[in-house]
């Protein structure tokens, strides 16, 4: 059994555990000599909360970074990029530049956005400005949907107000914490339905940041049209696209869950709307994953649970793939380690960005000059190339 | 003189013969059409009476207006379709087409047809693999083809981008014939939408927008017994399948109106069938009471949502959506559920089929044919559908740019042929019908291009 690697787990799940068994990994306890642990959130919290001041040894991997919760906690991801912004303004980066009605022109990709009841002042002013507009309010510390509802009245988040008189019975710190940001209420549609996008991003090493994504991305759709009407403001059905929250709904179809690959939606936008914009949707949503990771850490657990057959598999290669790059040719880990896998173990990842190759060869790296222009994740081929464009990634 | 003489002599005798054998095929095409038309209208008017449902009405104000404001998402609405059964399905016509016998064996032609081991036993004219190769020429393995040379390990440089230049050249002269002949190679995505309408001659004018609205009243004002068969038949298809099930209430909206578009009849003219007749109550036989059931003459079948479905990718403005689809329906679609000796139309595309087999892959052919498993019985609903629904959409976009580009089916023909042959090594395994569909079940990760081009130009013959 020597030189094979030694995983834990904590979460049950077959998709992770097939994944181990099948590359003839052994299991262990966590308190024997492992090498690889697949952490549920709890655990990782505890392992590296500062009073166990549990530290790695150089051949054992995990599956999230300690701050992982930086990005995941939705008041903590939105704290480190309004500071992340600020430190590029203060360098002079041309990242941070701004129009003439001061906004980001390349960083400008979280809408108006407040902590509660922290902000609570500074938000009533911003609703006050625009009264019809609709607010989001998302519970801080959770996922899939819960606790998410919309607001379009001052009234209906008396709670969180500093000054409420039911504050009075209750000090600050058993208000949960929320975000608020302002509702986009224009979103594009598909067949009349709103939908948004899970793609899967692995963080392999943040110094320098490697950073891979699956190609099989989806887009989950709401079962019910959507309406932007005021009246329809409670139907979670038409707002919240989260299977969670839609698998109850009465038109749930257990079939296809409501989801379509990535790869359709591209198909679907290049032939409705045309080849350029598409394209530049796409990098610029790759643009706003790396500068969030840049930003920050790496996001935390996402769901497990396979909806349909074809969920399942999925996953199934999803972390597949994942084990492939995090733990190439399945050697035990050596912390040492800074190579860049080679592209054929990448399966269906494609490299998002790699700092090291980005800044080895200097001038002759392909260059952009604003995200629209660029040329498209790397490892895939390059559409356009055609033009030369400069680059400024950090 | 001698030659002239027998030159005219042998054109002369291939003028008999074509008339003799339309004429025969003509009347094998009335009545095998005579009868399955009975039976449709049979069972529809048996659904009628079972259920208590008028084939049409018209419908309460108070009902108008609800329709009127759900226009936009039918697909919510939760109407009892438990009692209503498709009219038919494929596999039913599939039965009919196999009983289809020429009355006159002793014509010339069906000498060599006797070996003939598949189901069809009309000796029509099919192309073999040396005919193929020079009707489907631009499909060689010398030219471009977007579905092949466009993949990620191509440079763009080398097809692509100049195919792409050539595109929009077309289009902004508008010259529809040259559309036809530049989509042979197959159609960018982003160029795709408007190259169709071009060849399909669809310009959305005021008043092709006006005739949308019109039938969309009508569908407001009347109920059919149609519609009905129309929800079931999306609510079983489209809505489950994993690309289109986003698209379903403009399935809805497509269809209902195409039910009451009588400007579709027109194709009947050259369509061998005739369009289904009804009878006003009590005044059966009588053509003066005679009724097209329903309006446009087009009894849907299962599956036949399916044809609108793939347009949904291309077009989001339902009048547009709604004149591509008609125009698709009464040039292309039309033939894969009618009997004619057309070489497009479905009977011609079965034979195509087995004949391919037969001759280039025959001992996958005889094989499955010993095992109870006819190749046709499992390629069949593949044809009809034109793939939709079998393969990614991506896939059958690219397919239906060649329908278009060629003006003809027979492309189907071939590519469930190409499929068989690329799955011959595990189905020369099996040994049984239900084995052999398993191998053939799922075609969701076939590149239609490459199996085209090496089943036409890279297999031995």
């Amino acid at each position: 059994m020597a030189g094979k690697v030694k995983w834990v787990t904590d979460i049950e799940k077959s998709v992770l555990i097939n994944n181990f068994e099948k590359r003839g990994w052994v299991q262990v306890t966590e308190n024997e000599d492992w090498n690889f642990y697949w952490m549920s959130v709890q655990t990782i919290r505890n392992v590296f909360s500062v009073e166990t001041g549990y530290r790695l040894s150089d051949d054992q991997i995990v599956n999230h970074f300690p701050n992982h919760y930086e990005l995941t906690r939705k008041d903590l991801m939105v704290k480190n990029i309004k500071r992340y912004r600020k430190e590029l303004e203060k360098e002079g980066s041309p990242l941070a530049e701004k129009d003439e009605s001061g906004k980001y022109l390349y960083l400008d990709f979280v809408p108006v956005t407040y902590m509660l009841p922290a902000d609570y002042n500074l938000f009533v002013e911003e609703f006050r400005k625009s009264p019809s507009s609709t607010w989001i309010m998302k519970p801080c510390g959770k996922a899939q949907g819960k606790g998410i509802f919309l607001i379009n009245k001052l009234s209906q988040i008396k709670k969180w107000s500093r000054d409420s008189k039911t504050s009075s019975f209750m000090t600050q710190s058993t208000k949960e914490a929320y975000v608020i940001s302002l509702y986009i209420n224009n979103p594009l549609l598909i067949g009349g339905r709103k939908f948004d996008l899970r793609l899967y991003v692995l963080v392999s090493t943040y110094r320098p940041l490697r950073c891979y994504m699956y190609k099989l991305g989806f887009c989950r759709f709401c079962t019910v049209k959507y309406t932007p009407s005021t009246s329809e403001l409670d139907n979670m059905f038409v707002h919240l696209t989260n299977v969670a929250i839609q698998k109850h709904g009465e038109d749930y179809n257990h079939i296809h869950g409501g989801k379509w690959t990535v790869h359709n939606l591209r198909l679907y936008l290049e032939s409705t709307r045309g080849k350029e914009v598409t394209s530049r949707l796409f990098d610029e949503i790759h643009w706003i994953i790396v500068q969030s990771l840049k930003a920050v850490a790496v996001n935390a657990s996402p769901s497990l649970t396979s909806s349909t057959a074809n969920d399942r598999i999925l996953k199934y290669n999803l972390i597949n793939d994942t084990l492939n790059i995090a733990v190439p040719n399945g050697e035990i880990p050596d912390c040492k380690w800074n190579k860049s896998p080679p592209k054929e173990v990448l399966g269906n990842y494609e490299i998002l960005y790699d700092e090291e190759l980005a800044q080895g060869d200097g001038a002759d790296r392909e260059l952009r000059s604003r995200p629209g222009q660029s040329l498209g994740p790397r490892g895939g081929r390059s559409r356009d190339s055609g033009r030369t464009v400069l680059t400024t990634w950090k | 003189m001698l030659q002239e003489e027998s030159d005219l002599a042998l054109i002369i005798a291939q003028i008999v013969q074509k008339l003799k054998g339309s004429n025969l095929y003509a009347q094998l095409e009335r009545q095998a059409w005579g009868s399955w038309e009975k039976r449709i209208l049979k069972s529809l008017n048996s659904m009628c009476t079972e259920l208590s449902i008028p084939l049409a009405r018209k419908r309460p104000v108070g009902e108008q207006k609800e329709l009127l404001n759900k226009w936009n998402e039918m697909g919510t609405d939760e109407p009892d379709l438990s009692l209503f059964r498709p009219v038919y399905a494929p596999k039913d016509f599939l039965e009919v087409l196999i009983n289809l016998r020429n009355p006159n064996y002793e014509n010339g032609d069906s000498h060599s047809f006797r070996t003939h081991l598949g189901l069809i036993q009309v000796p029509l004219k099919v192309k073999d693999i040396p005919e193929l190769k020079e009707f489907f020429v631009e499909l060689g393995l010398t030219a471009g083809q977007l579905g092949i040379d466009d993949s990620t390990q191509v440079p763009p440089e080398l097809f692509e981008n100049e195919h792409v230049r050539i595109g929009q050249k077309v289009l902004s002269e508008q010259d529809s014939a040259a559309a036809q002949q530049y989509i042979r190679q197959g159609s960018p995505t982003a160029l795709r939408a408007e190259l169709w309408a071009l060849i399909l001659n669809i310009s959305s004018q005021p008043e092709d927008i006006l005739y949308y609205e019109q039938l969309k009243t009508n569908v407001i004002q009347h109920d059919l017994l149609v519609d009905s068969l129309i929800y079931k038949d999306v609510k079983l298809t489209a809505s489950n399948d994993d690309y289109y099930f986003v698209f379903e209430d403009y399935l809805y909206q497509v269809l209902l109106c195409f039910s009451r578009d009588t400007s579709v009849l027109g194709h009947f003219a050259y369509n061998s069938a005739s369009p289904p007749k009804s009878y006003i109550r009590g005044k059966l036989g009588l053509e003066e009471y005679a009724v097209f059931y329903p309006p446009n003459g087009v009894i849907p079948f299962h599956g036949f949502s399916m044809y609108v479905a793939p347009l949904c990718f291309l077009y989001h403005e339902p009048s547009k959506l709604y004149q591509i689809f008609r125009e698709m329906y009464v040039r292309f679609f039309f033939r894969l559920h009618s009997i004619s000796s057309h070489p497009s139309g479905i009977v011609s595309l079965c034979l195509l089929f087995e004949t391919l087999l037969q001759t280039y892959l025959p001992q996958l052919f005889y094989h499955l044919r010993e095992i109870g498993a006819q190749p046709l019985r499992i390629s069949f609903k593949w044809m009809v559908r034109a793939f939709s629904g079998y393969l990614a959409t991506d896939q059958l976009l690219l397919l239906w740019d060649r329908i278009l580009g060629y003006n003809s089916l027979e492309i189907l023909a071939v590519l469930a042929a190409a499929v068989f042959a690329f799955r011959a090594v595990n189905l020369m395994e099996v040994t049984s019908l239900a084995a052999a569909e398993a191998v053939l079940a799922d075609l969701s990760t076939l590149k239609v291009m490459p199996l085209l081009q090496i089943f036409l130009f890279a297999t031995v013959t």
